[in-house]
């Protein structure tokens, strides 16, 4: 009954959007699509009915666990500050004509139904289901990339689309090896996720390991995972700040989530070893190909887009690990690395629409005084760097800290280099923050030719209200949280 | 009924026809014909289906054939030509990495690739009956030539046709491999439709300007007129 409820409210907001007619009403009613998506989230999680099964008709097609449940709350709390944030960014970018008026209702159109189906993703229990949902993300979201009027947004979806169908075809045909294995195990065979968790150890370790392969192609694709990130930092530097926010803090997260539900099928199967290592050496590559793009880069955007790449390298070898304090803290990281990557791109959104030059989307970001101009923005990515970087204090240190630990177990070699590439990203960072933002114009008559972008209130406060967020999650645990954590990953039975 | 033997060798026909059609849609460069390639490939893939039906009796074949003709031959390639006339491109002279002969040299590696390694991985499953495998192998391959379309080509327009041909392949593949519900072949082909309707309308963005593009949308009745005052 409870998965109706998520449907009505998806519907009657984008029924709401198609007949309202002004921005402000769009906005708001994307602002209460998230919040009620939110609350309904909320009261299932303090109604302690999960893991509910079976909720429509009594079919097998959606379940909710810890796991989704954790997703979809993660996802829905970046989508509500999101659309907060969007009301002063979208009415900026109407007015610097970057956006057209007859695009609005299909942005937010594309807005809510984005949510809907991230949502439904991480309640789908079969696997095909879920695939038809993350497949329908990629062009959803390509739609918000596409829609400001330049030619490279629309050269950056293309690409997008193009790499990310083309790999989760290559998905699906690991989908049909899976019904087949369960097929030949078990008939009439299933592709849903709880069936096959209690099928699994009968698999056969061959076909299991050419079904993981082909399934991981498709996944690491939507979550940039190398050799199949080159859209993301494109796609991430063109789509509109709020927009990067929702790719990077949620969207990365649905493929991450395909891979952990794939990799607890394997765990149970002979075959985990061969995936583990296959994990680790691509979740190697990926923080290394970030780490040193991330090096000569000038551009704020293009700069935090290869950092989501280097932590998704990250949570790929905390799940290669596969110890059960290997996956709680990959877990941990997920939610602290969507909170502190959204708060990072509204700020960077902020110092774009201060400091972009008209004549060029592609020239290097111009930023000079920043903190006079844009403090909040200033303070947030000071703070939201370090907070990606892992220092202490915030909760990005926690999970690097535990997952290193823990990499310490499994091969010493492997975390030589890891720390390695994160410090080279860290002081890729730390060097862009420090020569940008110490540029200071000098004081004299014809230094004030930059008007300060005056900033809504209504996009500065989600920065600060997720810097404070991942500073609490940082220092404060709960017994709550740890629980509920810990049931995840028993769930996912490691 | 039909003699079971007759259909196994009419479906070895067909094969063989998929796989020119997969040869031609790599190194033709006329866009119109392209798209009746594609068509005509979808056209065997659903006779494929209704010999199949014929001989294994299972009700979701004839679905997969209906689902597949009113999809791929009539739906897709009505909406990518009429598309394409509007937008006045005929012919896709650019290759990006590879040209035609490599391209097909590369395929017929591929082929054989794939029927090697998917002999080692079906050595003990029961779907290594000689039809059935053989199937699985020109499923992948056919996947795999798409691909290269969709990497070598430029037009955006071109990449939709290889894309379209890749999702062929993993139709064959999935036919002759195993037996998915229905509802997923279904969910898949309107995922198909979206994707198609969505790129081929940003690759109307690409190959023109900007105020064009606009203008065509419009035309198109794709964005709504310009509401004034919020």
């Amino acid at each position: 009954m409870i998965l109706a409820a998520f449907i009505v409210t998806a519907l009657a907001a984008l029924g709401l959007i198609a007949v309202s007619r002004t921005h402000r009403q769009m906005n708001s009613i994307c602002i209460g699509e998230a919040a009620v998506f939110l609350g309904l989230e909320i009261w299932l999680l303090l109604s302690g009915q999960i893991p509910v099964l079976s909720l429509v008709l009594g079919n097998q097609y959606f379940f909710i666990d810890h796991l989704g449940l954790y997703e979809a709350l993660i996802a829905s709390i970046i989508f509500l500050l999101a659309a907060i944030y969007a009301r002063g960014y979208v009415d900026n970018l109407l007015e610097s004509r970057e956006l057209g008026r007859g695009s609005l209702k299909l942005f937010y159109v594309a807005w809510a139904f984005l949510l809907a189906l991230i949502v439904f993703a991480f309640f789908s229990d079969n696997l095909a289901l879920f695939w038809i949902f993350t497949e329908l993300t990629t062009v959803v979201s390509a739609i918000l990339i596409a829609i400001l009027y330049a030619r490279d947004n629309i050269d950056a979806a293309i690409k997008y689309i193009f790499i990310a169908s083309v790999s989760m075809l290559f998905s699906f045909v690991g989908l049909i090896f899976l019904f087949q294995i369960s097929r030949s195990t078990f008939d009439p065979g299933t592709l849903n996720w709880t069936v096959l968790m209690q099928q699994a150890p009968a698999f056969p370790a061959g076909m299991m390991l050419a079904a993981f392969a082909l399934l991981f192609i498709g996944f690491a694709a939507k979550s940039g995972i190398f050799p199949f990130h080159t859209w993301l930092p494109e796609a991430h530097v063109r789509a509109p700040s709020a927009v990067s926010a929702l790719l990077s803090g949620v969207l990365l997260n649905v493929g991450i989530y395909g891979i952990i539900r794939i990799f607890a099928l394997v765990h149970r199967t002979t075959a985990v070893s061969t995936v583990s290592i296959l994990l680790l050496v691509f979740g190697l590559l990926t923080v290394g190909i970030a780490a040193i793009s991330m090096l000569p880069q000038k551009k704020l955007k293009k700069l935090i887009a290869f950092s989501s790449i280097e932590n998704m390298g990250l949570i790929l070898v905390g799940l290669a690990i596969a110890t059960p304090v290997a996956i709680f803290w990959t877990l941990f990281h997920v939610m602290a690395h969507s909170f502190t990557k959204a708060g990072l791109f509204f700020s960077a959104g902020i110092l774009h629409r201060q400091y972009h030059s008209p004549l060029s989307a592609d020239a290097v970001d111009d930023m000079h005084d920043v903190f006079r101009f844009q403090p909040v923005a200033a303070w947030g990515i000071i703070l939201g760097g370090l907070a990606i970087i892992g220092m202490p204090l915030f909760p990005v240190f926690l999970s690097k800290l535990f997952i290193l630990t823990q990499l310490f177990t499994v091969s010493l070699p492997a975390l030589v280099l890891l720390l390695v590439l994160l410090f080279i990203a860290a002081a890729s960072f730390g060097y862009y923050v420090i020569s940008t933002f110490t540029q200071v114009s000098q004081p004299g008559p014809d230094a004030h030719d930059i008007v300060a972008y005056k900033t809504p209130a209504g996009m500065q406060w989600p920065i600060i209200i997720l810097i404070v967020m991942i500073f609490i999650l940082g220092t404060v645990f709960t017994s709550g949280e740890t629980g509920f954590l810990n049931t995840i990953v028993a769930e996912l039975m490691f | 009924m039909i003699d079971p033997a007759l259909i196994q060798s009419v479906i070895r026909v067909l094969f063989a026809v998929v796989i020119i059609t997969a040869a031609y849609i790599i190194s033709t460069r006329n866009l119109s014909t392209l798209v009746s390639a594609y068509a005509f490939q979808s056209l065997t893939l659903v006779f494929m289906a209704l010999a199949l039906w014929s001989l294994e009796d299972a009700p979701i074949l004839l679905a997969i054939a209906i689902i597949t003709f009113i999809s791929k031959v009539l739906i897709i390639p009505y909406f990518i030509t009429t598309i394409q006339e509007r937008i006045r491109i005929k012919r896709d002279i650019e290759f990006h990495f590879l040209s035609p002969t490599t391209s097909l040299l590369l395929s017929m590696g591929l082929i054989l690739f794939i029927y090697i390694a998917l002999s080692n991985i079906l050595k003990d499953t029961a779907a290594r009956e000689s039809l059935f495998f053989f199937g699985a192998v020109i499923g992948l391959s056919l996947m795999l030539m798409g691909m290269m379309v969709t990497f070598s080509r430029k037009r955006a327009i071109t990449k939709v046709l290889g894309y379209l041909s890749m999702e062929n392949g993993v139709l064959l593949f999935g036919m002759f491999v195993t037996e998915l519900p229905f509802i997923i072949e279904f969910l898949i082909v309107i995922d198909l439709i979206i994707l198609v309707m969505l790129t081929t309308i940003l690759s109307v963005g690409l190959d023109s300007t900007l105020e064009e593009y606009h203008d065509r949308l419009h035309r198109f009745h794709l964005v709504e007129d310009t509401e004034e005052g919020s």
